[in-house]
Order: structure tokens, then sequence, then C-alpha cells
């Protein structure tokens, strides 16, 4: 998704109080949102809260936006530490365990309107939750947000070097889990 | 497996469709989340959750307690009670993981901390801007976002050891000085502790 000017219009008079502006806003990222949210917690009733706590943060936080990066990659950072956040709530992750212990159903499972996408990405997601989240969200940063390691690092709040580091061990154990589903040995 | 084909893979992963009925009550549902709750205009350093105003301000009324200790016991101390080690490995441990800046301006100090035990474990980078009389000072983390002396800085580490502050109106570099600081004196460098464990 490429960011336009009226993407920067939309926030100066959402600035304003303006709700129709961020409405355009919310409509333009909503799925982008999403798609993180759900790659984040694999779970479809939770990426749709933390999506909706996501444009809420963010709206409350338009202040900060000083426009030198896209409002997409600021989103993501707002999405991604929010998921972050509710990882750490243990109840929701004890839950998250026990959903994944007993069956990858949930995961498919239609929720008012959501469904997950093809069947064939089911395992990588599957292999995605397995990494800690703070690997899984370097992953999911630079994969399917598009940024490099030094915005990721800016986003995560850590070095480049830690982006850098959790990338690669992200990578590694995310060949061994897909090989071991494939039967592969390495 | 090698790198492109992980990649092809990862790629893949379709996130969740979204049906047009969905996309209208989602919109509709943040709305109204926006609505029953006032905006907020606040500066940046002003924006965390109201819940955190309750444990700031015990923090900074424990921070002071101890800085008054200090001061007790040191009157002939570093005028800038931040570049204490000591104090700030103190204060660090008291909030493990959730400290994001210790600023110190004039209008006193502030613990500024995160809503979770979120921030990375790195070494405390201690900075400190002098525009002419006045001074402000923070003790932070690389890749934080702070708030000093007027100005929204990041504040970033280097592997060497070298400190980087970078913003709107500014971009320093602890080897090699700025090259827009306008007029600023700037310090910035490691805090030597060993409370903050690696990752």
């Amino acid at each position: 998704m490429v960011d336009t000017d009226e993407d920067i219009a939309w926030v100066e008079q959402s600035r304003e109080g303006d709700h129709v502006a961020f409405e355009a806003l919310i409509r333009k990222h909503q799925q982008m949102v999403h798609a993180l949210t759900f790659r984040m917690t694999g779970s479809l009733a939770d990426c749709q809260d933390l999506a909706q706590e996501t444009f809420v943060r963010a709206y409350r936080q338009l202040d900060a936006y000083q426009g030198t990066a896209k409002f997409s990659s600021w989103l993501y950072r707002i999405a991604v530490n929010s998921c972050l956040d509710w990882r750490r709530q243990e109840q929701r992750r004890q839950r998250l365990h026990q959903d994944w212990g007993e069956s990858l159903d949930s995961l498919i499972t239609d929720t008012d309107g959501v469904r997950e996408g093809e069947e064939g990405s089911r395992e990588v997601q599957a292999a995605l939750l397995k990494l800690p989240a703070k690997q899984r969200a370097a992953i999911v940063l630079t994969v399917y947000g598009g940024q490099n390691h030094a915005e990721a690092a800016k986003s995560l709040g850590c070095s480049e070097t830690t982006v850098s580091w959790r990338i690669f061990s992200a990578r590694r154990k995310l060949k061994k889990l897909l090989n071991q589903k494939e039967g592969r040995y390495e | 497996m090698n790198d492109s084909e992980l990649e092809k893979k990862l790629k893949a992963v379709r996130g969740p469709a979204l049906t047009a009925d969905y996309q209208e009550a989602f919109t509709r549902r943040v709305l109204s989340n926006l609505r029953s709750a006032p905006p907020t205009a606040m500066p940046l350093r002003c924006s965390r959750r109201p819940r955190l105003a309750w444990g700031i301000a015990f923090a900074a009324g424990v921070l002071l307690a101890c800085v008054a200790g200090h001061w007790h016991l040191r009157k002939a101390a570093d005028p800038d009670v931040l570049a204490d080690a000591k104090l700030i490995q103190e204060t660090l441990a008291m909030f493990p993981h959730r400290v994001r800046a210790i600023v110190r301006d004039e209008r006193g100090i502030e613990l500024v901390l995160s809503d979770g035990e979120d921030v990375p474990a790195s070494p405390p980078i201690y900075v400190r801007i002098c525009d002419g009389e006045k001074c402000a000072s923070v003790v932070t983390f690389s890749g934080q976002e702070i708030q000093i002396a007027g100005r929204e800085l990041t504040v970033l580490a280097e592997a060497g050891g070298g400190i980087i502050l970078e913003g709107n109106q500014l971009a320093w570099s602890s080897s090699g000085g700025g090259a827009s600081n306008r007029g600023l004196k700037i310090q910035a460098k490691l805090v030597e502790t060993t409370l903050r464990p690696t990752l």
C-alpha cells in the first residue's frame, strides 16, 4: 500500500477532531492492521480486538506522528506494540497455548466476517506462532511490513543489532519447524 | 530449505479476509469507541495511559526520596544526580524493564514508565543538553524516543559505544559532534552499570 498525500491530509484533519477523516484512514489501513494482528496472535477474535485497539491508540497519539515516516509504518509500529502488550497478559497467553495444544482449528473459524486466508498458509502461521513474540514481531515488521532493520529497530525500541539477531534466530527456527513439517531434516 | 524458499513461504501467508460487512462494522465500532472518549491532544510525554499516573507519581516520589537521601549524604556531589550510576541502578531495579526514561529538567525529576515490562535490556544512556544556562538531562535506552530541552529525540547507541541523537531539529553524534545542534552543548555516554542483563 502506498502512502499518499491524502493520508497526511486525513491525519491533519483528524487532529482537528474530524472523525470522517479518521474514518477514511481506518478504511484504508484496516486490512493491513488486521493482517498484522492476526500474524502476531493467530487468533481471529484477538486480532479484531487488537486491530480496534491499534486505531484507538493511533487516534489518541496522532499528535506524536511527525510525518517523517510513512503513516502506515507508524501504524504498524503501534499495532506491533499493542500485540506485544497483549501477549504479556498472562491469562490470554495461557489460553492461546491451550488453544494451540488442542487444535489449530481456531485459525479457520469464521468470526464475524473475518476468515483466515488460504489453507496452505496455516502451517507457516503455526510456525510463526511458535516463535518468541519479539522474534515474531521482527519478522512481521520486516517481511510483511516492508521495514528495514533500522526501521524495525525503531518500531520495537531496540538496537538494529538486536533486530538483526532476532531475525536471524527466527529464520533459523522457522526453517527447522517447516522442514520438520515437510519431513525434511537438516 | 534455503532463505529464498523461506521468504516465499512467509510471503504466501495471507492475512484474514475481511468481508465488506465486517469492514463497515469495524469502522463504526472504532469510531463509536473514539466518540465515547474525547480525543487527546497532549504532547508525547503526557500521552501515557491515565492509569499510569499513579504509578508514575509513586515512582517519582520514591525517586525523589532517594535523591533527597542521596543529596543529604553527598552535599558536594555531582550537580546532576542522573550522572550517578548507583542511583540509576537502584531506580532501574525498582521497575525492571519498565523505565523508558528518567528526565531531569527545570521542573524536577520525572520517571517515564512503560505500560508493561517491554523495555529491552540494554545499557542505560545518559544524555545532557544545555541551551545556554538552561540544562536538562535524561537517562534512557537505545531506540527510545524522549522529550528533552523542548525537543523530541530518538536516542541510539552505536556498536562501538557511541551515541547518536536524532530529531526534527537536531542531529548529533558523540563521535563527530552535530551537524545541526544549533549551538546546544550536548553530552551523551553509556552509564556504567551491570544491573540490566542482556537478552
